[in-house]
């Protein structure tokens, strides 16, 4: 007994050991588990959006016609490359505003969540592992605390417009809502109008795309 | 262990710790949980929905809270226990840390500006990691875990010459254990959900580490600082040494299989949710058999707690632990994490933990070793030690109390698919009753403060004055 009072044996058995065995257990083991899942980078994300025609690529298209100055400044053309740049930067600063503080990306298969978030119909599935598995959720962002709603299903739920005006000023569209207003993310154009600027546009692509692949049917924007 | 007399003994006791970085330490630790604590209290004025500072960037409420966790995880309680390590440390092994000058005052500024850098990082710069109580940036996490490498020098040599010559204290074994587990944790942490894992596997290591940076570095340091100044205030042995043994290798075992109960119900594969909601059932043995041995070593010095203030937030914290964990014991389960998880029911307990537990006892032997660094018996004075601990107890357990209300509130009421809104207007009373409780922890906090400084700057006077009474 008094071996398991002396240094080394701690740092060994305790340590090294049963940290090593609780790693394996609980996080090895579930990697393991999941590894043939394929590893998606942001390119792939674009290169699927665009190819399925997804509604992120339509809400994409969408903030290019509402804002051309600032997009061409900013983003150039609507294509891949752009979009893929757009994601990068409002995934970069979703998580550098602690956006998810607040807002959860997970929605359980308990509670009637699925009825809660996303549309019934449209979007409303639970969550699985193999839409997490991209580079945008590494780390990933379920976050373990709710005051706003759960936001992996949103791409459904609200539009272009509606995340704008919430964005600059949520108690425009959520009247007693508790969400600061974010206006750095805007600025004005040539005719003062307040329009987002690079971060807000990317901001915007990237909440725009978060359940864009659970929409069904494709949404068809009627652009004219 | 250190009496008041001159024999040549004493000398060399007094001598072993350096009393400059135990105060730096201790100071800083201080200082950052005043701010870290106004940080949140800020943070919960957004929630009531009178944040003083809307639309400027550096101070969106976001960035605030990740300041309020980050800051209480480097901030104040790795300075605290790193301070009350170099206070216990050579006194329980009987041999100096590995250099106090260079090592020393290199560990203290590298951690200062560690989360300075941090600060600024992420309030001004916008370079946040979205790893929950990891929120530094993964550019600073390397230098962190260098950091806790030499930190593991430090206070490793003294341990290990101890342990050459016979079998370690308690205090030992957990602080041993901890100079492990902590670089790993947080190499683990930062690194391997960013760099070789996404999705659900990152969602394993992150819960993992967010529980491990609880349970293997904060959990053991504070424990084995308990043991040991629990019996040096009461000045008689811990009641049983086959409990302390015990509890020691119970947490060590089942503490490190926890982490995944923060994502239950998640696309994390059943098997691991399963196998940690059963250890952290399991871990609730251990931990009540620690309890256990703590009370029965207050068994008939009761009237300690009495005028000992140390000694009452020891033990004041060392309820709320049991309290948290006999909770936890419950909320672990699957059943009752439909209705609490994202609630903050959740905010409630991780405050009882945090602050309740792990900040009372910091606060507690702050309190014990504070006069003696300056040569004083006593703090400055008994009634702000008194006010501040009153206002600090009842402060959390309302937040405690408010905190896990709300959260039942506010999860029958997702479940009762009303709209959002709803639920935060059923939750805002709650809200504001929790900022409130904020302001008596700050204000308890504040006056504890002020007794340190007076403590520290009052002059020989007082000293004389006392010694007369």
């Amino acid at each position: 007994m008094v071996k398991m009072e002396r240094f080394p044996f701690i740092v060994l058995v305790a340590g090294l050991g049963f940290f090593l065995f609780a790693d394996f257990v609980s996080w090895a083991l579930p990697i393991f588990v999941l590894k043939d899942i394929p590893m998606k980078k942001v390119s792939d994300l674009a290169a699927e959006a665009k190819a399925k025609n997804t509604s992120a690529w339509a809400d994409f298209e969408r903030i290019a016609q509402y804002y051309p100055e600032q997009f061409k400044k900013y983003y150039g053309e609507v294509n891949e490359k752009s979009f893929q740049k757009a994601l990068e930067i409002g995934h970069r600063w979703y998580v550098a505003e602690g956006c998810w503080n607040c807002h959860s990306q997970m929605i359980r298969p308990v509670s009637n969540e699925t009825l809660r978030f996303g549309i019934p119909g449209v979007s409303n599935t639970v969550s699985y592992p193999s839409e997490y598995q991209n580079e945008l959720q590494a780390p990933v962002l379920w976050g373990t605390k709710r005051i706003g709603p759960d936001l992996i299903r949103e791409a459904a739920v609200h539009n272009v417009d509606w995340q704008v005006a919430h964005l600059y000023d949520p108690q425009t569209t959520s009247p007693g809502t508790n969400m600061p207003g974010y206006p750095w993310y805007f600025e004005k154009d040539k005719n003062g109008n307040i329009v987002p600027n690079e971060r807000g546009i990317g901001l915007l692509t990237y909440i725009m795309w978060l359940g864009s692949w659970e929409v069904k049917p494709t949404k068809e924007w009627a652009l004219k | 262990m250190a009496t008041a007399t001159t024999t040549a003994g004493e000398v060399q006791v007094t001598n072993l710790v350096n009393y400059t970085l135990v105060k730096l330490h201790v100071a800083m630790g201080l200082i950052f949980f005043i701010i870290v604590g106004l940080m949140g209290f800020l943070y919960s004025l957004q929630l009531d929905g009178i944040y003083p500072f809307p639309g400027i960037e550096f101070l969106s409420p976001g960035r605030v809270r990740m300041i309020h966790t980050a800051g209480a995880a480097y901030g104040f309680l790795v300075n605290m226990f790193t301070g009350l390590l170099y206070w216990a440390v050579p006194r329980f092994t009987g041999y100096k840390v590995f250099d106090e000058k260079y090592l020393g005052g290199f560990l203290f500024i590298g951690l200062q500006a560690a989360v300075l850098i941090t600060v600024v990082a992420i309030l001004f710069l916008g370079q946040a990691d979205n790893v929950e109580w990891g929120e530094t940036p993964w550019w600073l996490d390397p230098i962190i875990v260098a950091w806790l490498l030499l930190h593991a020098v430090q206070f490793g040599t003294p341990i290990i010459k101890a342990s050459q010559k016979a079998p370690l204290y308690v205090t030992g074994w957990y602080i041993s254990a901890m100079l492990v587990w902590t670089p790993l944790v947080v190499f683990m942490g930062n690194f391997i959900p960013r760099f070789w894992s996404a999705g659900s596997g990152a969602g394993a290591v992150q819960s993992t580490f967010i529980h491990d940076l609880v349970g293997l570095y904060v959990t053991p340091v504070a424990w084995g600082l308990m043991y040991y100044f629990v019996p040096v205030i009461m000045k008689k042995p811990m009641w049983s040494h086959g409990l302390s043994l015990l509890g020691f290798w119970g947490l060590a075992f089942f503490y490190p299989l926890n982490g995944v109960h923060h994502f239950l119900w998640s696309p994390i594969p059943m098997f691991a949710q399963y196998s940690a909601v059963f250890a952290t059932v399991a871990i609730e043995f251990a931990v009540t058999s620690v309890l256990i041995n703590f009370m029965m070593t207050l068994r008939g010095s009761a009237e300690v707690l009495k005028y000992n203030v140390p000694l009452r937030y020891m033990y004041t914290g060392a309820i709320f632990y049991w309290i948290t964990c006999f909770q936890c014991a419950f909320h672990v389960t699957l059943t009752f994490q439909k209705v609490i998880h994202f609630t903050d029911w959740v905010t409630g307990h991780a405050h009882l933990i945090m602050f309740g537990t792990f900040g009372m006892w910091v606060l507690g032997m702050a309190e014990y070793v504070w006069p003696r660094l300056f040569g004083k018996e006593t703090m400055y004075s008994k009634g702000m030690s008194e006010g501040a601990y009153w206002l600090l107890t009842i402060g959390v357990i309302a937040m405690f109390v408010d905190l896990t209300a709300a959260g039942l509130v506010q999860g029958f009421d997702w479940i009762g698919l009303n709209p959002w809104i709803d639920s935060v207007n059923f939750s805002k009373p709650f809200w504001y009753f929790r900022s409130v409780a904020g302001i008596m922890m700050l204000t308890g906090l504040l006056m504890y403060a002020m007794n340190f400084y007076k403590t520290a700057t009052a002059g020989k006077g007082l000293e004389a004055q006392l010694r007369n009474a």
